[in-house]
């Protein structure tokens, strides 16, 4: 019973921290037409970033010369990743957004790329392949490991997720999200309004990447640990499955979707541990994500507009 | 500076050449930048692997002359090129016609980011991630003066590199197919009020692209080893070295490939020997900032 | 001797919103007919759709008294050819590559004697064989284009505006060239903006209005102008009403 409550906890705290990077997608592609390749290298810089600003000095350092954590509050850590990853979203899009828009996709992959490259090779800073350990948590006073720490982490997470769905939900409700859905609509029309749609589309990206940053710190400082594993292309590709078949430019559609692909994700996974021997299991693994890539391929060709429509607020790419 | 690292940049360049060829022309003619093609070069080494496996209790394991492959090889090369032209057109038949006939470029990108996921962990299924060796015998590398010294295998895959793009040019420039092809990369419109048939050119481009980036693979696979990500490893250097040779152009695909993979090991004295992603990401970045229709390509 | 029938025809870009509404026409061979309108009238709309490029929602043409519908690759084998109003060249390519590419659709014996047949009829194109289509001046582009199209040795010629862009002479060469090739018993559908010239060497106008024929008869009674100026402005005064 309590095994199946923790459980429960655990999952619904992972459906939240996924759904935070989803909505910081949705705002990028579902309303702004954005394709990102690279949300893994976004949900990196934020678990990075917050991990490096609260570490305390005296932890997580596995060797001479690494440059350490700063000891700061974890809620600094957490707005620190926001910002750091909407600066590199910025950047990537500066570069790219004035030319076709297959080449923001390719940017995008390729900071993902880099990053990667960045968290494994950089000892001295990110602990090369064994990443950064002792990432303080929100409360620590609660030991990890019982139900009672699964339901705090679940509150923090719901309340981050909360926080950030409520944010962009006001932010694209307004004159932004107003913005953005005339330029989809018609980019020429919103232009001659005063819309400058270059300049858009990068807060568009920045904003996004600010909501997966901050994804990627909450749960930096729930694990208390990372490596650069956990931010590779099947992350990437996980995040656009959701949206996808959640509905894309519907905030809500994009929570069922969280909760229908890694319900499909973790069952995968639980009947290929069940069906295959042991021997299997990388085999197992791999089958998984083919299983999840077939999904998101069909999903585009019979099912664009994802499992729950949008009303009039659908990417100018998936009518 | 030590020319040994040129010389590897090199072999570098003219593997990420030979890649990026395919992926230019299925970029300017099927018109989305393909993430399934860095897969394609791993379809083709696996496939030559398995081939070679099998046809070495026929034609005997031992390698010709001075190179560590034999016949078995050599005669699965084409077998493996075949093999991923066959794979490209499947999913062009399964996935991407229906999406192109949509006309959503961006859907098009993103069903190949799947389709490449899939692919590579089908692979990763079917041959475990242990990495794999066409021949286990040690090559002896040659000295060539100035200290440089290269494998057998190494220059032969050089040359075979040159001799595929000279081919290749000549194809595109000397047959009707290939003048075919560049005209839909430029004007599809035009093109169809021409006479040419748009879904020939489109099966043309991925026999040619898949075909070439399996030529790729197996030097890949010749020269380092075989393993489930050797081809998305190397997608990011592809892609900027199409870009900066220009999208569309064949001599550019080759000589921004040779620049991207020169720029790489030249980096590699100052910054250590896993930093080409970041090399490749930088280099990328500067050009399109600087340059973006690329070093032989026009104002779009 | 009718060579090209158009009947009825109906086509747009959208579903249900169609830019030609319904359509007839009909061209003899070794007959030009203009098509006249004002902007947005339907014009290249209805080149396309008879060249197979933008979808008929109704209707359909028939060339010498046999329907065809075929896409755009296949009509061009069938003898009809089309040279666009706009990008009517492979610039990135080289002069006689792009009529290499008009000759592909031939049987190979006869390809070389067709280009060369090309190059003969247009001098200017023969100097300098190797230069890319993007360095050629408008009206040697514009000839480049037609070369193109008539190296099938087409039945019908559809011309989209071949003087746009051109000065008053080389629209005269270009256009006594187009009478050539019609007295070859080619029939030419041209669609113009420069109504003079167009009149002077047509045998039949029509006048294009909202993606419908205002107007159809012998050309020579419009060249005064006044009766065109009626048709054209008779749109203005329905636009109002409307
Ligand atoms: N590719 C297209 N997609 C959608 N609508 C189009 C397209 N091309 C033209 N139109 C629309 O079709 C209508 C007719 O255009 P068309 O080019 O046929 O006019 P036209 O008579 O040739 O004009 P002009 O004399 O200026 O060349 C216009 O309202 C135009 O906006
Ligand atoms: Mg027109």
């Amino acid at each position: 019973m309590t095994g199946t409550l923790s459980y429960l906890a655990f999952f619904a705290t992972e459906v939240l921290v996924n759904f935070i990077a989803v909505l910081g997608l949705n705002v990028q592609w579902g309303f702004a037409g954005l394709f990102n390749v690279g949300v893994a290298g976004f949900v990196g810089i934020g678990a990075y970033v917050s991990a490096l600003l609260t570490v305390p000095p005296w932890h997580g350092a596995p060797g001479p010369g690494h440059i350490g954590g700063l000891g700061l509050p974890v809620l600094v850590g957490w707005a620190g990743a926001a910002l750091a990853s909407a600066a590199s979203a910025a950047v990537v899009g500066v570069a790219t957004l004035r030319l076709r828009a297959d080449y923001l996709a390719i940017g995008t992959f390729g900071i993902a790329v880099a990053l990667h490259e960045l968290a494994a090779n950089a000892q001295g800073l990110t602990g090369g392949p064994f990443g950064i350990a002792f990432i303080p948590h929100l409360l620590a006073t609660v030991p990890p490991g019982g139900l009672a720490r699964g339901f705090l982490d679940l509150a923090i997470t719901a309340l981050a997720a909360g926080a950030a769905w409520f944010a962009i939900d006001r932010i694209t409700a307004g004159p932004f999200g107003r913005a953005l859905r005339a330029l989809a609509q018609d980019e020429a029309a919103a232009a001659s309004l005063g819309c400058d749609p270059r300049r858009l589309r990068i807060q568009a990206m920045a904003l996004g990447a600010a909501a997966m940053g901050l994804a990627g710190a909450v749960q930096a400082s729930l694990i208390g640990y990372i490596a650069p594993d956990n931010f590779v292309p099947i992350l990437t590709f996980q995040i656009w499955a959701m949206l996808v078949v959640g509905g894309v430019g519907s905030h809500r559609g994009a929570l069922l979707g969280v909760l229908a692909v890694w319900g499909l994700w973790s069952a995968a996974g639980g009947l290929f541990a069940a069906i295959l021997p042991p021997s299997m299991a990388t085999g197992g693994a791999s089958l998984r994500i083919v299983a999840i890539g077939v999904a998101i391929a069909a999903s585009l060709l019979w099912r664009p507009r994802g499992l729950s429509p949008p009303g009039r607020i659908v990417s100018r790419f998936l009518r | 500076m030590n020319p040994q690292f040129l010389a590897d940049g090199i072999l570098t360049g003219a593997l990420l050449g030979l890649g990026g060829v395919g992926l230019t022309l299925a970029y300017s003619i099927l018109r989305f930048a393909n993430f399934v093609h860095g897969d394609f070069l791993t379809v083709g080494a696996y496939a030559a692997l398995v081939v070679a496996g099998a046809l070495s209790q026929f034609l005997g394991g031992s390698g010709i002359g001075p190179f560590s492959f034999g016949w078995p090889l050599i005669v699965a090369l084409p077998v493996a090129m075949a093999i991923t032209g066959a794979l490209a057109l499947l999913l062009d038949w399964l996935l991407f016609r229906r999406l192109r006939r949509r006309g959503e470029e961006i859907v098009l990108v993103m069903a190949s980011f799947g389709a490449s996921l899939a692919v590579r962990s089908l692979i990763e299924f079917a041959f475990t991630p242990e990495p794999k060796y066409y021949s286990r015998d040690l090559q002896i590398a040659m000295p060539l003066g100035f200290g440089v010294r290269a494998t057998p295998d190494q220059l032969a895959v050089v040359v075979l590199a040159a001799l595929a793009g000279i081919a290749l040019h000549l194809l595109l420039t000397r047959t009707a197919m290939g003048r075919a092809m560049r005209a839909v990369a430029e004007n599809p419109e035009l093109a169809r009020v021409a006479g040419i048939d748009p879904a020939r050119v489109v099966r043309a481009t991925w026999w040619l692209g898949g075909g070439l980036a399996a030529l790729a693979g197996v030097f890949l696979g010749l020269t380092v080893q075989i393993r489930p990500y050797m081809g998305f490893d190397l997608l990011l250097p592809l892609f900027a070295g199409v870009i900066l040779g220009g999208v569309g152009s064949v001599p550019g695909a080759l000589a921004g490939g040779m620049i991207v993979g020169v720029a790489e090991a030249l980096a590699v004295p100052f910054i250590g020997a896993a930093w080409r992603g970041g090399v490749a990401f930088l280099l990328l970045l500067a050009v399109l900032l600087v340059r973006p229709q690329g070093l032989f390509g026009m104002e779009r | 001797m009718t060579t090209l029938a158009v009947e009825n025809i109906v086509a747009g870009y959208e579903k249900g919103l169609p830019i030609v509404r319904g359509v007839s026409f009909a061209v003899a061979a070794g007959e030009i007919v203009t098509l006249l309108g004002p902007n947005g009238a339907g014009k290249s709309t209805l080149a396309k759709a008879i060249a197979g490029l933008v979808p008929e929602r109704g209707g359909g043409i028939a060339l010498d008294a046999t329907r065809i519908t075929a896409p755009a690759h296949a009509l061009v084998r069938a003898g009809i050819a089309f040279v666009p109003q706009t990008d009517n060249v492979f610039a990135r390519m080289t002069i006689r590559e792009n009529l290499e590419i008009g000759a592909a659709v031939l049987p190979r014996p006869r390809r070389a004697g067709r280009i060369a047949a090309m190059l003969e009829t247009f001098p200017a194109l023969a100097a300098r064989p190797k230069l890319p289509a993007g360095r050629l001046s408008g009206g040697q582009r514009q000839m480049l284009a037609i070369a193109r199209a008539l190296i099938p040795e087409p039945r019908v010629l559809l011309l989209d505006e071949p003087s746009a862009g051109l000065s008053p002479a080389l629209v005269a060469g270009v256009f006594s060239g187009i009478a050539a090739i019609a007295q070859q018993g080619v029939a030419v559908v041209l669609v113009e903006q420069n109504v003079a010239a167009a009149l002077g060497i047509a045998h039949r106008a029509l006048v294009l209005v909202e993606g419908r024929i205002a107007h159809d008869g012998p050309a020579p009674p419009l060249r005064d102008g006044k009766l065109l100026a009626r048709l054209f402005l008779g749109r203005a005064e329905g636009a109002e009403a409307a």
